[in-house]
């Protein structure tokens, strides 16, 4: 649970003060008090601090704007506007299927044992190649690997219109071959239209979104 | 002005140190791009870490005074 930000300023603030005060009034540290304030001040408060910080900081990298916030993604951000429900992402986005302030980090992530911190491993080396290395074009952008259905399931494994569909239930052996990763639910087909950013200039924009 | 005594003079460093990773953190919060996050965690954290590493340097070498 992060902190607001005002909360973690404040936060900082106060320590920072009491820091001020122990570079300032070293000596005050020699008394039993003092030690204990030096430990609180020195040790715990810059850790909480740090840890809160951290906290924040995940919790707004998570978000839909964070990520659009590069220009490489501006084309994907754009993807979630196209006005045709065909369009996976689109779709989602637009229905609020997955959260409109999290739509990117909610499909993105990797719904296994640290997932989160994965996503964000990834997400450090898109900056480093944003700054420093040469960004691909947006068209050009592949995921790390193909996407696992296990994304997809994370919300529509026992849903009615999943488990149920006119489609789905079709052929009976597609299901369990979706639930068991053979056959992606993003395979031609299927689902295979998501984020269609070399396209974009031809579609429908809704202009509801963003 | 440092102290002249070793111990006081190590707490002092590692104070300055945690102002500065402090003073990064607080930048930080109001920088919504990914170079803030990066920032935050790279500077802001490690001179946080390299303040309270001192500050533990500073407590456990200091010596016990004589009974």
């Amino acid at each position: 649970m992060a902190l607001p930000a005002s909360w973690l300023l404040l936060l900082i603030l106060i320590t920072a003060i009491f820091v001020v005060w122990i570079v300032i009034r070293p000596g005050i540290t020699a008394t039993r008090g003092g030690k204990i304030l030096a430990f609180v001040m020195l040790f715990l408060m810059p850790i909480l601090c740090l840890g809160m910080g951290t906290s924040y900081h995940m919790e707004r990298s998570k978000q839909t704007k964070f990520c659009l916030s590069c220009h490489e993604m501006e084309p994907f951000g754009k993807s979630l506007l196209v006005d045709d429900p065909g369009h996976l992402a689109a779709a989602h986005f637009q229905n609020h299927r997955v959260p409109a302030e999290d739509a990117c980090f909610t499909c993105h992530t990797n719904y296994a044992m640290f997932g989160t911190f994965r996503a964000k491993m990834h997400g450090l080396k898109h900056v480093y190649v944003h700054y420093l290395g040469k960004p691909p074009a947006p068209e050009a952008i592949r995921l790390y690997d193909p996407f696992n259905n296990r994304e997809c399931l994370h919300c529509h494994l026992g849903a009615r219109s999943f488990e149920e569909g006119a489609v789905h239930t079709a052929d009976p052996e597609l299901l369990p071959a979706v639930k068991a990763n053979k056959i992606s639910c993003v395979s031609s087909g299927c689902h295979e239209v998501v984020h269609n950013v070399s396209t974009l200039g031809k579609e429908k924009v809704w202009q509801g979104g963003l | 002005m440092l102290s002249g005594d070793a111990m006081e003079r190590r707490l002092q460093i590692a104070g300055i140190l945690m102002l500065l990773g402090l003073l990064v953190e607080a930048f930080c919060l109001f920088w919504t791009r990914p170079i803030g996050f990066v920032l935050f965690l790279g500077i802001g954290g490690l001179m946080l870490a390299l303040g309270v590493a001192l500050y533990l340097l500073a407590v456990l070498s200091r010596q016990n005074p004589k009974v």
